[in-house]
């Protein structure tokens, strides 16, 4: 892989990350009410020095462009992305960082799950096409694809939370319970992790199948897979040493790419099961109109998504001799 | 996929030149897309005549029923927190639903569709422009971008009353908000039938004539994208869907027009899922499952049959 | 690398029989419920060391009759009828595991299209080697060794065994195709349009390679093209096909010199100079019949200038003639020697 290809999909991300400030910016400055206003709502004591230390420090008293707009992509730059209104004055950085860390366990198991079901299951349906489990799995898949996540989390409530009452269904740990040795403690959150993962990896499945399914299938039809049968080697080989490799490829990216879209959809689970992550923090955050909250889990997500593309690419790129030289 | 050969000498002449006839013939052979467009149909029709099927749209004053009560006599699907009839606000919810999703579909396509034929038909910087612009919304989270447009752009535009098509201004906010962040993907796909049309020769002819871009556009490039267009739009239909579900489902609803998520939401709110309330949420969430899922077994029908990428590829 | 082969003839295989020998094969493919006959009663045969080549318009169904062999053949095909006999052993009989056996180490394929054929993450060293491996059992090391043998053998120097197909010139793409057919030194390789895709400057390098290596390691080959010229060069006996059908075969000298079928004569006459031009087939007149629902009788009748009231009704029979050419058309009955028994009155061509 050429230094010029990294240095070109490094400077790609950059751009992006600086376009969402950039609509970061646009939107702030589209609320209703003064920016400091906005920014300030949540804090308690507000004196007139503080505001014009605030409006000072983000430019409010310079022209919108190119004023404000540098001072707005520096103070981002720098991690100062104002105060939420729902914490009272914390910065939207701290609320950030507490609530990242359930996201991450939640969603990056999810991910890692739904990825390793999905694929296996797509490249097995693809490559019986048209047998039972391709069948099956094809309309699961389907059907998994057309639910609402938050739906899919709905129905896991209504059988564990008011008939099977096996497990948590409430938040990520028991309140106010005190653990006697970590052991408990991870056993208490692998308790109340269940259901929320067990409905992200499910709501996720779906589309991973999918893809991996309609990957396979066109790699099947390629000729260097008609070269491999003509050579008689046997459809096991062939599925592992030809069309996996070439199927996975474009798989990854799809995967990457949709991660956008994917992250909206998943984090409505929490809501549903209370998970104190990015998700709840999200809908608390509208139900009060705390827009700095919501522009930093925006920014937050977007750069996450960006990261992802990415390193998808690099990995792309190391696995794929066609880009590499 | 069917199997389309390559080159079928003879063997395909009478295929290519399909009419209408020939097109609801091929497509009333894919068992899928069929029983697609038959869930499509039954909605449709609970969507179009709610008021007779059910009567008028019940609400906190209207309402007759117990509270959140189990099916009974006269309430076949039970009742809501404030005693509404389920079926009443399921089949009410499936004409909100579908009127919004129809909307952002038109929207998201139109600018789909203009940016996708401009940017491939005039190329150059213009081209390179959009499609950097396009990446990048096919890369960013654009239902959280969603979120937070939509509150604002609430704020601006006032608690105006009007409504457009019989949907209240906040819902035509969201109509606008998922037509401007899901246009992307339309874009590429018809950018780059655009391309492949360009080169071929009526184009060059209507240019020689002396055609202005403008013109060879509409009267050239559109027609000839337009198979694409419908199967594409009944794709973004599905997507449309889920992103209103979704927006409702997280507080943007409206409670006067209540769409499908937006039953949801207040089904999830009143605890019904916790409570075994299971008759408040599961009717409008199969509404949702059963008209995304249709969609997309209709999209695919209609996109193996009029996409050309896909139609000559075996 | 052994240029003889001394090749073990499988266990049943029959004293005596010929290399190859295909007959009445009919290959048919389901297309949204109508049947298409692209192979429909085709016979051949191919001996030990000999090149044939197989000619005619595209969709005759060279390709399909080809896969039929090692039945490579999409999902929605079937070999309907006949037999494929390689020493006398039929290899339609054969259950897949069984046929498996058969492919690459009996009968090889240089595909058409060599920058698809290849596997384009893997190297070609690796691609070369793997049959190797994996059919003949060789280890990695030997496996490799012998596929660097094979690169220089095709004209491609040992240490580009690590390249991947991607960094090869077309041109170099089709040798290593060779050289992978190469590979178990297969009984008959099959070249299916092996040089369509190329410039021309580059097919004559594929074509002469083909003929140093048919002469070098005595390869039975059958060649596919749709140029007439490359067999003209190429080969030792000729097919002509249409519409799925055997319409003459023979020797190239004799088939070239007289063609006694209408189709071949057109097919020749859009070559005036065989050796000094090019052109491509596709000059006939017409086209040629939907394979779902061909004529009733010979399926050139619609677009033979010759055609008689039989040629609409009934199927002409396959005649050989003293000089071994075979031929399908009612101009030449049974037992005649080649001249033909009527000329249509309004026929404007000299008949032949
Ligand atoms: N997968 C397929 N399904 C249906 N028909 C096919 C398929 N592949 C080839 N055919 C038909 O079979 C006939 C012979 O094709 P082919 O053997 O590829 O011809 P050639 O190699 O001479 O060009 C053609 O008419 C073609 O339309
Ligand atoms: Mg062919």
């Amino acid at each position: 892989m050429g230094g010029s290809f990294v240095a070109r999909r490094l400077g790609q991300a950059a751009i992006t990350i600086v376009a969402i400030i950039l609509i970061n910016f646009v939107l702030f400055r589209l609320m209703p009410g003064s920016p400091e206003r906005v920014i300030l709502r949540g804090t308690p004591n507000v004196t007139p020095e503080r505001i014009e230390a605030l409006r000072e420090r983000w430019g409010l008293n310079d022209p919108v462009f190119p004023d404000q707009l540098v001072a707005y992509i520096t103070s981002t730059l720098t991690g100062d992305l104002g105060y939420s209104f729902i914490a009272r004055g914390q910065t939207v950085v701290d609320v950030l960082a507490q609530r990242i860390w359930p996201t991450i366990l939640l969603f990056g198991l999810g991910e890692m799950v739904a990825i390793a079901l999905g694929l296996a299951l797509g490249a097995y349906s693809g490559w019986r096409r048209g047998g039972p489990i391709d069948y099956l799995g094809n309309s699961v898949s389907l059907i998994l694809y057309s639910t609402p996540y938050f739906l899919l989390g709905m129905g896991f409530l209504l059988v564990f939370a008011s008939s099977i009452k096996w497990l948590p269904t409430f938040g990520m740990l028991t309140a106010g319970r005190v653990y006697g040795s970590p052991f408990e403690f991870l056993a208490d959150l692998g308790a109340h992790l269940v259901l929320p993962l067990a409905t992200v990896s499910l709501g996720l499945v779906g589309q991973y199948a999918i893809v991996m399914r309609s990957s396979i299938i066109e790699t099947l039809s390629e000729d260097y897979v008609n070269t491999a049968r003509a050579m008689g080697l046997s459809e096991g080989r062939i599925l592992r040493h030809h069309a996996l490799p070439n199927a996975l490829l474009p798989t990854v990216t799809l995967i990457a790419i949709n991660l956008g879209y994917v992250i909206a959809g998943a984090i409505t689970v929490e809501v549903v099961f209370n998970w104190p992550g990015l998700g709840t923090l999200t809908v608390q955050a509208l139900t009060a109109r705390d827009y700095p909250v919501l522009q930093g889990v925006f920014l937050l997500l977007s750069v996450a998504v960006v990261l992802a593309n990415l390193v998808a690419d690099l990995v792309y790129g190391v696995l794929d001799p066609r880009v590499r030289t | 996929m069917t199997a389309t050969p390559g080159p079928v000498a003879g063997a395909t002449r009478g295929r290519r030149s399909s009419g209408a006839g020939d097109f609801v013939r091929r497509f009333s052979r894919r068992r899928e897309g069929m029983v697609g467009l038959a869930i499509l149909t039954f909605f449709a029709i609970l969507a179009a005549i709610p008021e007779v099927l059910v009567g008028p749209l019940q609400t906190a004053v209207t309402s007759i029923g117990p509270r959140l009560s189990p099916p009974i006599d006269g309430f076949p699907l039970g009742t809501d927190e404030l005693g509404r009839d389920i079926v009443n606000l399921t089949v009410h919810g499936a004409r909100i639903s579908m009127t919004i999703g129809l909307l952002a579909t038109v929207v998201t396509v139109a600018i789909g569709v203009l940016v996708g034929i401009v940017s491939g038909f005039v190329g150059g910087r213009i081209d390179a422009v959009l499609m950097r612009i396009t990446d990048f919304f096919l890369v960013i989270p654009t239902f959280v971008l969603a979120l937070i447009l939509t509150p604002i752009i609430r704020d601006v535009v006032g608690s105006a009353t009007t409504e457009v098509f019989g949907i209240r201004m906040t819902l035509i906010v969201i109509v606008v908000v998922i037509g401007i962040t899901s246009w992307s993907s339309t874009a590429r796909i018809i950018r780059s039938q655009t391309l492949s049309i360009k080169e071929r020769a009526f184009v060059d002819r209507a240019r020689v004539v002396g055609a202005g871009p403008g013109y060879i556009m509409r009267v050239h490039i559109l027609p000839n994208v337009i198979n694409l267009i419908v199967a594409n739009a009944v794709l973004v239909f599905a997507g449309a869907v889920l992103t209103e579900t979704t927006l409702s489902f997280v507080g943007l609803g409206d409670p006067f027009q209540p769409s499908w998520g937006q039953l949801l939401e207040a089904a999830r709110s009143v605890g019904a899922p916790g409570l075994g309330a299971w008759w408040y949420f599961v009717p409008p969430g199969l509404g949702i499952i059963l008209v995304v899922f249709a969609f997309t077994l209709f999209g695919s029908a209609l996109d193996d049959l009029l996409n050309p990428r896909r139609g000559g590829r075996r | 690398m052994t240029a003889v082969r001394d090749r073990e003839l499988p266990r049943q295989a029959v004293p005596g029989a010929p290399l190859l020998e295909v007959t009445d094969l009919r290959t048919y493919f389901s297309l949204d419920g109508a049947t298409v006959r692209a192979v429909d009663g085709v016979s051949f045969r191919l001996e030990q060391g000999e090149a044939l080549g197989i000619a005619g318009e595209s969709g005759c169904g060279k390709t399909t009759t080809a896969l039929s062999l090692v039945r490579l053949l999409p999902p929605n095909a079937r070999i309907e009828e006949g037999s494929v006999r390689l020493y006398g052993i039929d290899l339609v009989e054969k259950s897949p595991n069984a046929l498996r056996r058969y492919r690459w180490r009996e009968i090889s394929i240089v595909f058409q299209g060599a920058m698809n054929a290849l596997n384009p993450v893997n190297t070609v060293g690796d691609q070369i080697a793997e049959p190797i491996i994996e059919r003949l059992g060789l280890d990695r090391k030997a496996a490799l060794q012998r596929a660097g043998e094979l690169l220089e053998l095709v004209g491609i120097p040992r240490k580009r065994a690590d390249a991947f197909p991607h960094e090869l010139s077309g041109g170099m793409r089709q040798r290593a195709m060779i050289a992978m057919a190469l590979a178990c030194d297969p009984a008959i390789v099959i070249g299916d349009e092996p040089t369509t895709a190329l410039d021309v400057m580059v097919q004559a390098q594929i074509l002469e390679l083909l003929e140093r290596l048919r002469r070098d390691l005595g390869l039975s080959l059958i060649l596919i093209t749709h140029d007439l010229s490359v067999i003209a060069e190429t080969c030792d006996r000729v097919m002509v096909m249409y519409a799925g059908r055997v319409a003459e075969e023979g020797p190239v000298g004799e088939v070239f010199a007289r063609p006694k079928h209408p189709y071949t004569q057109k097919l020749l006459a859009a070559f005036p100079n065989i050796h000094a031009d090019r052109r491509t087939l596709e000059v006939i007149p017409g086209s040629p019949p939907d394979l779902r629902d061909p004529p009733p009788g010979c399926r050139f009748a619609p677009r033979c200038q010759f055609a008689m009231d039989v040629c609409r009704t009934d199927v002409p029979p396959e005649v050989t003639f003293g000089d071994g050419v075979r031929v399908a058309c009612h101009l030449y009955p049974q037992g005649s020697d080649g001249v033909p028994i009527t000329t249509p009155p309004d026929a404007n061509g000299t008949p032949p």
